[in-house]
């Protein structure tokens, strides 16, 4: 049996990082740097958009069905994460599975307000600044739970979930493992 | 464990990010009581044409948010004693 095996698409992996930086320097240029604020905001939209048809088009791994799991799952899931005897998942976890979601629509949520900010109607309107920073701080505090909860999963399972969003490779599944 | 670390400084760094003061424009303006009301330079500014959305400080100077008489969106920055515009970086 191989020691690794092959769970995220090449595909699934650039969209991410492409995502990820979008968002770290669009919330780095949002005071002063206008226009390149502007385009990171674009960007990161454009990386959102190329993720949702991959959730029903991509692999086993990058589909929405793979890793939604419905609410009693996921919150017996959160109960056994909070009680470290969470089982291994191969794919996102139940609880990764949904911050996936929030993730995407906060950067939705975001980059829409960001853009109404820039239209005719709304240009210097103080209750669309208000909403779009109110959005991008949600979205900051998510992925900040974000990288906390991949930094508690590498810890418990021992493995580096950032190497493997690098290239796509995790272990092989143990016994107690959910492929 | 190191990575647990390295999360908490990342978080800690966002949540220390500073606010305001964009450094597109500063202005030497000294104090508030001797600036020019905010009023006069939106009744200059709107008989040139221009549609005033917002007047907000920013480094010193007036920014004001607005639509020229020619349809363009500005975040045009003013000097607050003499009211005369102030040139800012595009960026």
């Amino acid at each position: 049996m191989p020691a690794t095996v092959r769970i995220w698409d090449p595909y699934l992996r650039v969209v991410h990082w492409l995502l990820a930086a979008a968002v770290l320097l669009a919330w780095a240029t949002g005071e002063g740097w206008g226009l390149w604020h502007e385009w990171l905001g674009y960007a990161a939209l454009a990386m959102t958009a190329a993720r949702l048809p991959w959730g029903w088009l991509g692999p086993r791994h990058a589909r929405f069905a793979d890793f939604l799991h419905p609410p009693r799952h996921t919150l017996a899931y959160a109960r056994s994460f909070l009680a470290a005897t969470a089982p291994r998942y191969l794919g996102h976890n139940p609880l990764g599975g949904w911050m996936i979601v929030a993730l995407l629509a906060a950067v939705a949520a975001t980059s829409a307000t960001g853009w109404l900010f820039t239209t005719e109607t709304y240009w210097g309107i103080e209750w669309v600044e208000k909403l779009h920073k109110w959005c991008a701080n949600v979205l900051l505090a998510l992925a900040t739970l974000h990288v906390a909860g991949v930094a508690t999963a590498c810890f418990r399972h021992r493995e580096n979930l950032v190497a493997a969003m690098i290239h796509g490779r995790k272990r092989t599944p143990g016994l107690s493992d959910i492929a | 464990m190191r990575v647990l670390l390295a999360a908490a400084v990342l978080a800690a760094s966002f949540a220390a990010a500073p606010a305001h003061a964009t450094g597109l424009a500063t202005c030497d303006s000294g104090p508030q009581e001797k600036w020019q009301p905010q009023e006069k330079l939106q009744k200059i500014l709107t008989e040139r044409g221009w549609q005033i959305r917002r007047v907000k400080i920013d480094g010193g100077c007036y920014e004001v948010y607005a639509i020229t008489e020619k349809g363009e969106r500005v975040e045009a920055y003013f000097h607050p004693v003499t009211l005369a515009p102030v040139p800012t970086q595009r960026r």
